[in-house]
C-alpha cells in the first residue's frame, strides 16, 4: 500500500526548528537587562505564526499559488508604493507599514512574490524556447520592486533581491560574454551609483569596510566590537549568557544585525561550525528539492530561494565577522524581525509543497 | 561558501583568540583609583589649620565629552566663557584620555548649583561630581608655611619619575609639599566590571583608600595671628622659635596670599593679586628672603672677636662719631665716647665694631658664622629654603664680578656692622639668636610636631637633635648682658615689656645711600632702611627666640622691635590668660569664617572621588631674592 508522502519535509523541518530554537535562546540572552528583554517572546509569536503559515502553505498546491502569482506580485508592488507614501521610518529607511498595531516590512515579502512570479513566467515556457527578451522581462520584473526598495532607502533588503537575477544566466548556461557584460555593467552601475546615487551613510559603510579602523567610534565600532565578541568566544565559547561583550552591551544592535556575534561569543567556534552545518544542510536540501521538482517553476523557485537564503546567511555572517561590508540584512531564524521571519517560513512552505508534489508522481 | 565563512571564523576564534579576548577584557574591566583624603593639619593646640570639605563641581565625564562644535559653543555662551578656550579644553581632555572628568566649573556654591542644574537640563552631557577639597582656615594666616595643593604638574612628574601618577593631587608648596608623603595617604583601588557606557555593573575588588596622617604643627595659631596683625600692610617676615626643640611657633611672611585661591581655576583677579604682584606675595620671605642683617650681625662679629681672644668684654674703644680706616671714613650713628663691648652692643656703636673689623679677617668672621650654623641651610621642613650669604675671600673669588675677585680689608669693616655682602634669611637669623638664647645649641627649626593616623593616638615626632657648640659661659654672659641692655637701656628700650626681660638686638640695614638725615626723610618708601630685631626671652630662662624683618620701615627700634614686643606680650602674658581651646576645636576668634563651612570631622569621611581641577598657573616658588639690598654707611 502506498502511503501519501508527507507534506512536511523532516530534514528541513528539523533543521529549521533547531535553528529557530537556538536563535530564540540567543535572542533571550542578547535582550537580557536591556529595553529589548521581551523581544524573544515577540519573536516566538512570529515563529509560531510562521510555522503555522508553513504548515498551511505546504498543504496548498504551489501551482495554485503560481497561477495566482500575477495578482500577488501586483499587490506587492502596490504595497511598496504605499510604503513610500504613508510608511514610517525606522533607522533612516521608510519601509514600514502599520497594520492594526503590528508593523510589517512589505519589502521582505515582495522579494518572494517577485521570485514566485518570475519562476512562474519562466516556468510556463520550455527552457529552450526562452528568448533573451523573456529573460530581460524577468529581470525587469525584479528590478522594478528593487528600485522601489532602494527609494526607501534600504540598501540591505534591496540587495537580497539580486539572487533572482542569478537564475537568468543559469537558465541559458554560463556564457563568458554574459559574465563579462555582467562585470562591466556592475562596474558601471557601481561607479555611477557611487558618484550620484549612494547616500553618505552608504559610502561611509563601504569605506569603513575597506578600513575598519577609519571610524572606530562610529560604523567601524560595531564591527570592531563584533569581532572582539567573536574572538573572545574562542573555540568552546564563553557559555550561555556569559559573554562580556554581549552582557555589558559593548556589542551593538545585538538583537538584530549582530545577533550572530552573540551566538559566536557564547558558543565559540564549535557553535559556529554547528550553525554553519545546519545552514549548509538547509541550503543543500533546498537545492536537492530544486533538482527533483516536477515543474520548471518549482525548480526555478527553489533555486532562487536557495540563492536568497544563501545571500542572507553569507552577508549577515560575513558582515558580523568583518568579511563583508556592514549591511542590515537579517540572519534567518536568528535575527529579530516579524516580516522576514514570516516570509522565510512562507517560502519554506512553498518549497515543501514543491517537494511534496514531486514525490506524488 | 560555507567553508569560506568557516575559515573567517576560525581565523577570528582560533588564531586571533587571545588577542581579541584581551581586548574584550580590557574594555570590560576597569581599575579606577580612589584618591585618599589628605591628612588634616592642626596647630600645636589642636586647632584646625587645614581641613577637608566636600565640594561640588560641574563636570563632563570622559565618555560624555561633546563633539558637536555648535553644542560646545552654546555651552560656552550659556556659561559666559570663551568658546575657543572651552573647545580647547575639551579637545585636550579627549586627547589625554584619562579617566578623570573635565571640570567646567569648580566648587559650586548654592546659586552655582542651581545654575548648574539648569545647564544640565539643556546640556545632558554635563554632570555634577563630589570631590574632596582642601580648606585653608584663616585664609592668609599661614599661607607660606602651609602651602597649598594642586594637580601634579609635568615638572614634578619629570623630576621624580614614578613617584606621582597623572592627575594626582599633591602638595605644591609649603608644608603640604614638604611632607606630601605623610599627608597624602594611600590611594584605594576599585576593580569593577563596566558596561559600554563606563557604568559600573559589578565590583570585584575593592581596596579602600587609607587617608593621610593628620599632622600637628609646632605653630601656635594665636601667635601667628598676632604676627599677621602686627605686620598689617608692611612687608617683611618674622620667625619665632621654641628654644626647647627648635619648633617654629610662628612664621609669617608679608604680604601673604590666600591658599584657597589656588585650589581651582584661579580668577584673573587672584592671579594679578598674588602671582603677578611686584611685591611677590608668593615668596616666603622667612626662608627665601635674603636681607642684610645690619647691626644684628654685630653679635657674630663680637662672638668671633671674643673667641679669638682679640678683645675681652671689658675692652674699650672710643667713638667720635666716625673713624677712618684704610683711607676711608666710616660713620657712626652717634658719638658714643669710650664704650666697652656691652655698651657698644646696647647702643649699637658702629665704631666699636669697625675697630673689631679692622682687627679681624673676613674669613675669621665667616668661620664663626659657619661654626654657629649661619652658612648652612637650617633644614627646616619647608621646600626651597635659600642659604644665607656670608661673605669670605673664597666666596668673593667665586661669586664676585669679573675683576672684583679680590677681597679688600676695607670690606671687612662694612661686614663687621652687618652691611656689605651679607644676606641672611630671617629663619637663619632667628636660629642664631636661638643659639645665643640656649647658650650654644644650634637648633633645627621645624614644623612637624606630631602626627596621628586614622586609628592611633597622637605620636609626637622626636625633634631633630640640637648641635651643642659649647659656647664659653663667660663669653655667653657678656653677649647676654649686651642684648639685655639693648632692651633695658639701649636702642630698643622703648619696646621694653614690663614683666618680661627681653634680650635682643636691633638692626637697621641701609637700602640706598643718602647724604644726610634731611635727605633720607625725603626718600620714597622703597628706599628707606630695612628694620630688624632679633632676640630671645625671658633672660632668666630663655624659652623663645625670634627674628623680625620689616622692609623699608626705618630703624630696627621703630618697626621691628615693637612687633617683637607684641609677640612677647602675647606669648608670655596674654596667651596664659586664655584657657586652651579644646582639642580638635576651630581656630579662635578671627577665623569663624571657616566655622560655618561644613567640614568633615575625620579625614576618612571625605568622599573618595576624583578631586579638584588642576591649579591654574601655580607658580613654582621662585628661588629669587627680593631686590638686592645693599649700601654701606660710608661717606
Amino acid at each position: 500500500m502506498s502511503k501519501t508522502p508527507r507534506t512536511l519535509d523532516p530534514v528541513i523541518l528539523g533543521v529549521v526548528l533547531l535553528l529557530t530554537a537556538l536563535g530564540t535562546l540567543t535572542l533571550y540572552s542578547a535582550g537580557r537587562d536591556t529595553p529589548h528583554h521581551a523581544l524573544w517572546i515577540r519573536q516566538s509569536v512570529w515563529n509560531g505564526l510562521g510555522i503555522l503559515a508553513l504548515v498551511v502553505v505546504s498543504r496548498t498546491d504551489h501551482r495554485r499559488l503560481t497561477t495566482g502569482s500575477l495578482p500577488i506580485y501586483v499587490l506587492g508592488l502596490l504595497s511598496l508604493l504605499v510604503v513610500l507614501i504613508i510608511g514610517h521610518t525606522v533607522a533612516g529607511s521608510k519601509s514600514w507599514l502599520s497594520l492594526g498595531g503590528i508593523s510589517l516590512q512589505p519589502s521582505e515579502f515582495v522579494k518572494w512574490f517577485a521570485l514566485l512570479f518570475v519562476a512562474h513566467r519562466l516556468g510556463t515556457k520550455p527552457p529552450d524556447a526562452l528568448t533573451g527578451w523573456d529573460l530581460a522581462g524577468a529581470a525587469g520584473l525584479v528590478l522594478f520592486p528593487m528600485i522601489l526598495v532602494l527609494k526607501q532607502p534600504d540598501l540591505g533588503v534591496a540587495m537580497t533581491y539580486t539572487p533572482i537575477f542569478l537564475l537568468l544566466p543559469l537558465l541559458r548556461g554560463i556564457r563568458w560574454k554574459w559574465v563579462a557584460f555582467g562585470v562591466l555593467s556592475f562596474t558601471l552601475i557601481a561607479t555611477v551609483a557611487w558618484k550620484y546615487k549612494l547616500k553618505t551613510y552608504q559610502k561611509e559603510r563601504v569605506l569603513t569596510f575597506i578600513d575598519p579602523s577609519r571610524d572606530l567610534k562610529g560604523k567601524g565600532y560595531q564591527v570592531h566590537q563584533s569581532r572582539i565578541a567573536i574572538g573572545a568566544g574562542g573555540i568552546l565559547g564563553k557559555g550561555y549568557m556569559s559573554g562580556s561583550q554581549t552582557q555589558l552591551n559593548f556589542l551593538p544592535v545585538k538583537t538584530t544585525d549582530f545577533v550572530f556575534s552573540v551566538w559566536a561569543e557564547e558558543r565559540g567556534f564549535v557553535g559556529i561550525l554547528l550553525a554553519l552545518a545546519l545552514f549548509g544542510v538547509l541550503l543543500h536540501r533546498i537545492l536537492t528539492i530544486a533538482g527533483e521538482a516536477s515543474t520548471a517553476t518549482g525548480t526555478y523557485f527553489c533555486a532562487g530561494a536557495a540563492g536568497i537564503f544563501g545571500l542572507h546567511i553569507l552577508i549577515n555572517i560575513g558582515m558580523v565577522s568583518g568579511a563583508v561590508p556592514t549591511t542590515g540584512i537579517p540572519l534567518p531564524f536568528f535575527t529579530y524581525g516579524g516580516s522576514s521571519t514570516l516570509a522565510f517560513f512562507l517560502a519554506l512552505g512553498v518549497i515543501m509543497n514543491i517537494q511534496h508534489q514531486s514525490r506524488l508522481k | 561558501m560555507v567553508l569560506a565563512l568557516g575559515l573567517v571564523y576560525a581565523w577570528l576564534q582560533v588564531v586571533r583568540r587571545s588577542e581579541l579576548e584581551k581586548l574584550a577584557l580590557n574594555q570590560a574591566v576597569k581599575v579606577r583609583t580612589t584618591p585618599a583624603p589628605r591628612g588634616i593639619i592642626f596647630d600645636r593646640n589642636g586647632n584646625r589649620l587645614v581641613d577637608n570639605r566636600r565640594a561640588l563641581h560641574l563636570v563632563i565625564q570622559q565618555e560624555d565629552l561633546p563633539k558637536d562644535p555648535a553644542q560646545i559653543e552654546a555651552l560656552a555662551t550659556a556659561m559666559e566663557q570663551d568658546a575657543d578656550q572651552v573647545k580647547r579644553r575639551i579637545q585636550t581632555a579627549r586627547a589625554l584620555g584619562t579617566k578623570r572628568s573635565l571640570i567646567i566649573q569648580d566648587n559650586l556654591d548654592e546659586a552655582g548649583l542651581a545654575r548648574a542644574e539648569n545647564l544640565r537640563a539643556r546640556f545632558p552631557f554635563l554632570s555634577i561630581e563630589v570631590a574632596p577639597r582642601r580648606v585653608y582656615q584663616g585664609d592668609e594666616l599661614a599661607a607660606h608655611l602651609l602651602g597649598y595643593v594642586g594637580e601634579v604638574n609635568q615638572q614634578l612628574m619629570m623630576n621624580e619619575p614614578g613617584r606621582f601618577q597623572l592627575g594626582e593631587i599633591v602638595g605644591r608648596t609649603g608644608f603640604e609639599a614638604a611632607r606630601n608623603d605623610l599627608l597624602k595617604g594611600q590611594d584605594g583601588q576599585r576593580k569593577s566590571l563596566v558596561d559600554h557606557l563606563g557604568r559600573e555593573v559589578a565590583l570585584f575588588g575593592l581596596q579602600e583608600a587609607s587617608p593621610g596622617e593628620s599632622v600637628y604643627l609646632t605653630v601656635d595659631s594665636g601667635l601667628q595671628k598676632i604676627m599677621m596683625d602686627a605686620f598689617g600692610e608692611e612687608r617683611g617676615a618674622a620667625v619665632v622659635l621654641d628654644l626647647r626643640d627648635g619648633g617654629i611657633l610662628a612664621m609669617y611672611s608679608s604680604p601673604s596670599f590666600d591658599p584657597n585661591a589656588f585650589l581651582g581655576h584661579m580668577s584673573q583677579e587672584d592671579v594679578d593679586k598674588y602671582v603677578r604682584n611686584p611685591t611677590q606675595p608668593m615668596l616666603n620671605r622667612a626662608t627665601q628672603g635674603l636681607y642684610p642683617p645690619g647691626s644684628t650681625y654685630k653679635l657674630v662679629v663680637a662672638l668671633c672677636a671674643l673667641e679669638k681672644g682679640i678683645i675681652t668684654p671689658d675692652s674699650v674703644f672710643t667713638c667720635h662719631g666716625k673713624k677712618t680706616f684704610y683711607g676711608r671714613e666710616f660713620r657712626c650713628d652717634g658719638v658714643h665716647g669710650t664704650v666697652n663691648l656691652i655698651q657698644a652692643i646696647a647702643h649699637s656703636c658702629d665704631v666699636y665694631f669697625y675697630e673689631l673689623g679692622s682687627r679681624l679677617d673676613v674669613d675669621d668672621i665667616h668661620a664663626t658664622a659657619a661654626k654657629y650654623g649661619l652658612t648652612e641651610l637650617t633644614q627646616v621642613d619647608l621646600p626651597h629654603e635659600l642659604p644665607s650669604r656670608i661673605p669670605s675671600r673664597a666666596w668673593k673669588a667665586k661669586y664676585g664680578k669679573k675683576n672684583e675677585k679680590k677681597w679688600y680689608a676695607g670690606e671687612t669693616i662694612s661686614v663687621a656692622i652687618g652691611q656689605g655682602q651679607n644676606g641672611l634669611t630671617p629663619i637663619s637669623l632667628a636660629r642664631f639668636y636661638a643659639m645665643l638664647g640656649s647658650k650654644g645649641k644650634v637648633l633645627t627649626p621645624h614644623l612637624l610636631y606630631g602626627s596621628r593616623d586614622e586609628a592611633s593616638q597622637l605620636k609626637l615626632t622626636p625633634p631633630p637633635k640640637p648641635r651643642d657648640m659649647g659656647l664659653d659661659p663667660r663669653i655667653w654672659a657678656a653677649l647676654d648682658e649686651g642684648l639685655y641692655e639693648v632692651v633695658h637701656a639701649g636702642t630698643a628700650r622703648e619696646s621694653a615689656l614690663p614683666g618680661v626681660t627681653m634680650c635682643g638686638k636691633t638692626g637697621t640695614s641701609q637700602v640706598t645711600t643718602f647724604v644726610d638725615k634731611a635727605h633720607y626723610r625725603t626718600l620714597a618708601k622703597q628706599f628707606r632702611d630695612n628694620s630688624l630685631f632679633a632676640g630671645y626671652a625671658p633672660r632668666e630662662n630663655p624659652q623663645i627666640a625670634w627674628a623680625v624683618v620689616v622692609e623699608n620701615a626705618g630703624t630696627g627700634a621703630s618697626a621691628a622691635a615693637p612687633i617683637a614686643r607684641k609677640l612677647n606680650q602675647y606669648w608670655f602674658i596674654d596667651r596664659l590668660k586664655k584657657p586652651l581651646p579644646p582639642p580638635g576645636g576651630k581656630l579662635p576668634d578671627a577665623y569663624e569664617e571657616g566655622a560655618d563651612e561644613e567640614s568633615d570631622a575625620a579625614p576618612a569621611v571625605a568622599a573618595p572621588v576624583a578631586s579638584s581641577a588642576p591649579v591654574a598657573k601655580a607658580p613654582a616658588p621662585k628661588a629669587d631674592v627680593p631686590r638686592e639690598r645693599q649700601g654701606e654707611r660710608q661717606k
